[in-house]
């Protein structure tokens, strides 16, 4: 998941761009080969309860292969979850049922659904293709300090976006997506992103996204801890028989 | 100051500065006017009942956790003709697409937006169940072959023979009812080539409230002219006329904006205009009315035989003070005791009605009788000359009631006495359904929703409990099963069909697995793996976030009020015999409040007529000085209380919340005729007029105005036309009720009077 993020909005620095030029770096923009962390990711909504899931995330190729334990609420301990994304066909999901012991197949053809129940939809989580939007760069901005491009991005009917349009800060100095607002088929504002990075290695490495639905006034913050990248994660574990226990490491 | 010196003061202002006293009285009705701007008017029914009430509170609870669970349907088609077909696809498409863009929609539900759960192969898909705007024939019968699977989720978007579909509409909490009509509007825009049924709980309350509120304005004024006419060709004076509606107009206004004040420095909820108000305007028309009309019928008496306005008002101000201060007085604690009422807005209703009624009769002492004396009275016209036709027949009328007192007593009794039979006859009905004659649109409707799709009514059960633990959902589905055997019951929804319809899915379409899971796991991984793969929200409306209390919802078709009551009591027997759980179980919907506003209203009218009697009683005994008196003058008017509502029951008028409203003008009315006929009495008795001709001398001298009051005001009549039956049944009841007022006080009042004359010359 942390991934697909980084994904948008890593990009390149490059002074006097245009806004797809920009956007253009951010996409060619190396990533790491695998990723491995524990992600912590609450719940909120309009009345101020909660919910809290952990889980443990193991990924490569870009993410498009990913699985995931869940370990915390107490009731989804030993649930899993596996993705594999096809470019040709749809993407395969799997999950582990441990009370039924049984793993169903399971797919969401709809990419404005919630993952999760959280704030951020199937879309939020994939990469954009770099073709099917447009970008027009807007003036820069600071935000907390930092200096930022700012684009505007439209997606185009081969999207088949949920949204209408987002508008992306991306920071200056160490190209990484600062916050996104992200507008709804009527144009009417439905999401509000903020992103902390750390730098891992050679890479900008997200550390946590707050995303907020203000329409629905519910909100999600994801917090990865223990990130590693490049530990050279076997490409077999991506199995379904792997889904039934969780790693040790 | 002694009430004597107060009474000369008020009369000596109109007298001799009655410039003045206009333009004061008319500054001070600006300002209470001016309220206008903070008048607030309620449309919810459940607002109705009081804020402690347990079905309210559950239903406020409910709104919290799930969201507004009163919908709106519309339902479109034609008849006999299949609905899966790719027109009414497309165009349902259109349409929810169109509804989805309006603001205050939070949801819209139909085919179109439905979910297909299925599983193939060990896959689980969650997908919408029309995949596109524009479908061809294979792929519309595999929606219908899917529907047919699932006939209880089919029954809330198509109707029973296929041939019409319905869209459950979702609107934020407290829409305003523009955007109900603006929804409305929409709907009917698109859907020109069908037939077009809309109906639910905000639609009645927002556009139905408003149709009757403009039925019974447009009623009204037909009713204030009728009434206009009648005092004009009884008092034949164009300008007295206008002196009595100028005091009717004003008071009128006044307590408007009077509501509007208290609202704003009280800020109390009790102080809303809601649909039981619409009848204030009228109430105060009438007891305004009859101010005027016993101040201008004895001043033209007066004038008459002084030939001297100023003497002739001084006179009549001197002889009515009292019974118009006693009357007003009266008629204010009549409608103060329905601040006893548990029914909130009844309150507000009392209060207010009583504002007016004392503005009125600050009108009557310092308005009306300066317009008496700036006006020059022409001492020829008719109007001042002679007597009126209307004076002449009250005149024979009142010859023959006395000369044969006994007879005419016993008669009235009888009357009275079928009226006691008839109350048992009388029953209460709320239910929007029977407030709309048979053959108007929404009664239609409102019979195709409960024929074709889930019914007009429904029940609320709150389940608080782990939502994830069988057990729980046990008592769920039991309580459902239960609820279902009633044929009355078109449909229930709650988390367990959902649970139910994921465990077959996952079990690879077993329908042998359409049940509960054994465990609790299980049912967490069902919820679990819909997380994945839908969106968790499609629960929210039957579960809360922390899984910890769930929303059961029944649906039926329209029931009469006894068949509420009686299905209201035997669920609540079966939750606390069967399902053991009383205090996680609380239940609500527009079922329940029925039959809690069935409860309220006769507790209300119970209350309400026996307070405002005993209080009469008193007041009247008190200022007439004699315990006596304080209970003829409630004499007339609790005869007339039953013989409504004995008439009521003989006639079969239900009693519903607008109609219980009537024993209220009753009282208010009937107790001035009564106190102008004691008063008239006792002053005739203090002037020593001989005991045989007493009586016949007060009907010589009330008896005219009286009737001329009671049949001005009948004029109201004209509600009788009204497409609503309620305000019909509000319009004959006001019609029943003048003349058993006004002649019960000729009648019943005379001649128990004439009977026990010579114990009440005592004074």
């Amino acid at each position: 998941m942390k991934k697909f993020i980084f994904g948008i909005i890593s990009i390149s620095f490059v002074l006097g761009q245009t806004g797809y030029e920009i956007a253009k770096m951010v996409d060619e923009k190396p990533t790491p080969k695998d990723l491995s962390n524990k992600t912590k990711m609450v719940l909120t909504n309009s009345k101020g309860k909660s919910r809290t899931n952990a889980m443990v995330s193991k990924s490569t190729d870009g993410n498009k292969k990913q699985i995931i334990w869940f370990i915390e609420p107490k009731d989804d301990k030993g649930v899993a979850f596996l993705k594999i994304e096809h470019d040709d066909k749809d993407d395969e999901m799997r999950m582990w049922l441990p009370a039924f012991k049984k793993v169903r197949r399971i797919s969401s053809k709809k990419k404005g659904d919630s993952f999760m129940g959280s704030d951020l939809s199937y879309e939020d989580l994939s990469s954009r293709e770099l073709d099917e939007n447009k970008y027009n760069r807007l003036d820069d901005e600071h935000v907390d300090e930092v200096d930022c491009y700012v684009l505007e991005i439209i997606p185009k009917p081969e999207a088949k976006s949920t949204y209408t349009k987002h508008i992306s800060w991306i920071a200056k100095d160490g190209l990484y997506g600062v916050k996104e607002e992200s507008f709804d088929k009527r144009g009417e504002l439905k999401k509000k992103k903020s992103f902390t990075f750390q730098k891992l290695k050679n890479y900008y490495v997200i550390k946590k996204v707050f995303v907020e639905d203000v329409q629905k006034k519910h909100s999600t913050e994801v917090t990865f801890s223990d990130v590693q990248v490049d530990t050279g994660i076997d490409e077999n574990l991506f199995q379904e028989k792997n889904l039934k226990r969780l790693p040790h490491n | 100051m002694k009430a004597h010196s107060i009474k000369h003061w008020i009369i000596s202002q109109s007298l001799n500065h009655p410039k003045r006293t206009i333009i004061f009285s008319l500054i001070i009705t600006a300002l209470m006017a001016s309220g206008l701007r903070f008048f607030y008017i309620e449309e919810d029914m459940m607002k109705l009942l009081p804020a402690e009430m347990d079905s309210r509170k559950t239903w406020e609870t409910i709104k919290d956790e799930f969201g507004n669970t009163e919908m709106i349907y519309i339902a479109f088609g034609n008849k006999d003709k299949s609905v899966f077909n790719d027109k009414l696809i497309t165009d349902l498409w259109d349409l929810t697409e169109a509804l989805e863009a309006i603001p205050e929609i939070e949801e819209v539900n139909n085919l179109i937006n439905m979910n297909k759960l299925q599983s193939e192969d060990g896959y689980l898909e969650v997908a919408n169940l029309v995949q596109s705007r524009d479908l061809n024939t294979d792929q519309i019968s595999e929606i219908k072959a899917y529907l047919d699977k699932y006939p209880k989720l089919k029954l809330r978007v198509v109707s029973q023979n296929n041939d019409y579909v319905n869209i459950i509409i979702k609107s934020y909490n407290d829409v305003p009812s523009d955007a109900v009509a603006r929804i409305i509007d929409t709907a009917v825009e698109e859907l020109n080539d069908y037939e077009v049924f809309i109906g639910g709980v905000p639609y009645v309350n927002g556009v139905i409230s408003t149709l009757i509120r403009d039925d019974v304005i447009g009623l009204v004024r037909i009713g204030m002219l009728v009434m206009i006419l009648i005092l004009f060709f009884s008092l034949r004076s164009f300008p007295a006329v206008l002196m009595v509606l100028s005091v009717i107009f004003l008071s009128v206004i006044a307590m408007m904006g009077s509501m509007g004040w208290v609202l704003e420095i009280t800020g109390s909820r009790r102080f809303v205009f809601s649909l039981i108000n619409t009848s204030m305007p009228i109430i105060l028309l009438t007891i305004a009315n009859s101010d005027g009309v016993h101040i201008i019928t004895k001043f033209f008496k007066k004038l008459r035989q002084s030939g001297d306005t100023q003497l002739a008002v001084e006179q009549t101000m001197e002889s009515l003070t009292l019974p118009i201060f006693l009357t007003s007085i009266t008629t204010s604690a009549a409608f103060l005791s329905m601040i006893y009422s548990p029914l909130e807005v009844q309150t507000g209703y009392g209060v207010t009605i009583a504002i007016g009624i004392l503005w009125a009769l600050v009108l009557s002492y310092t308005l009306l009788p300066s317009l008496l004396v700036l006006k020059k009275w022409n001492l020829d016209s008719k109007a001042v000359r002679e007597t009126s036709f209307l004076e002449n027949v009250i005149d024979r009328f009142g010859k023959g009631v006395l000369e044969n007192p006994k007879r005419v007593l016993s008669s009235g009794l009888i009357l009275v006495f079928i009226g006691l039979i008839g109350i048992n006859w009388l029953s209460v009905e709320v239910n929007m359904q029977s407030f709309f004659k048979e053959g108007t649109l929404i009664r239609e409707t409102m019979k195709f929703l409960d024929r074709e799709m889930i019914g007009t009514l429904d029940m609320q059960f709150r389940f608080e409990g782990d939502m994830k633990e069988p057990e729980t959902l046990a008592k769920i589905e039991k309580l459902q099963n239960k609820m279902e055997e009633n044929q009355k019951v078109t449909t229930s929804m709650s988390i367990t069909d959902a649970i139910k319809q994921m465990h077959r899915t996952v079990m690879d379409d077993d329908p042998d697995y359409e049940t509960i899971p054994d465990t609790r796991g299980k049912v967490n991984n069902l919820f679990t793996l819909y997380a994945m793969s839908g969106d968790p929200d499609d629960f929210s409306s039957l579960v809360d976030y922390e899984y910890s209390s769930g929303l059961m919802t029944t649906f039926m078709r329209n029931m009469t009020s006894s068949l509420i009551i009686e299905y209201v009591e035997s669920t609540h027997d079966f939750i606390a015999d069967s399902l053991e759980a009383t205090d996680k179980i609380t239940v609500t919907g527009m079922l329940v409040v029925f039959r809690d506003l069935i409860t309220l209203i006769i507790r209300s009218s119970a209350i309400s007529i026996s307070i405002s009697i005993v209080l009469i009683a008193l007041i009247a005994g008190f200022f007439f000085k004699r315990i006596l008196w304080g209970l003829l003058a409630v004499v007339p008017l609790t005869s007339a209380v039953i013989l409504n509502f004995g008439f009521m029951g003989i006639f079969g008028v239900d009693l519903n919340h607008i109609t219980a409203i009537l024993s209220s003008i009753i009282i208010g009315v009937g107790v001035d005729f009564a106190i102008h006929y004691i008063s008239q009495y006792r002053r005739l008795v203090k002037q020593k007029v001989s005991v045989d001709v007493l009586s016949r001398e007060v009907v010589d001298d009330v008896g005219y105005p009286i009737i001329l009051d009671a049949l001005s005001n009948m004029a109201f009549g004209a509600l009788l036309f009204s497409q609503f039956l309620p305000i019909q049944h509000m319009g004959g009841l006001m019609v029943f009720g003048m003349i058993s007022t006004s002649v019960g006080t000729l009648t019943i009042l005379a001649t128990t009077a004439e009977l026990l004359k010579h114990k009440l010359i005592k004074l």
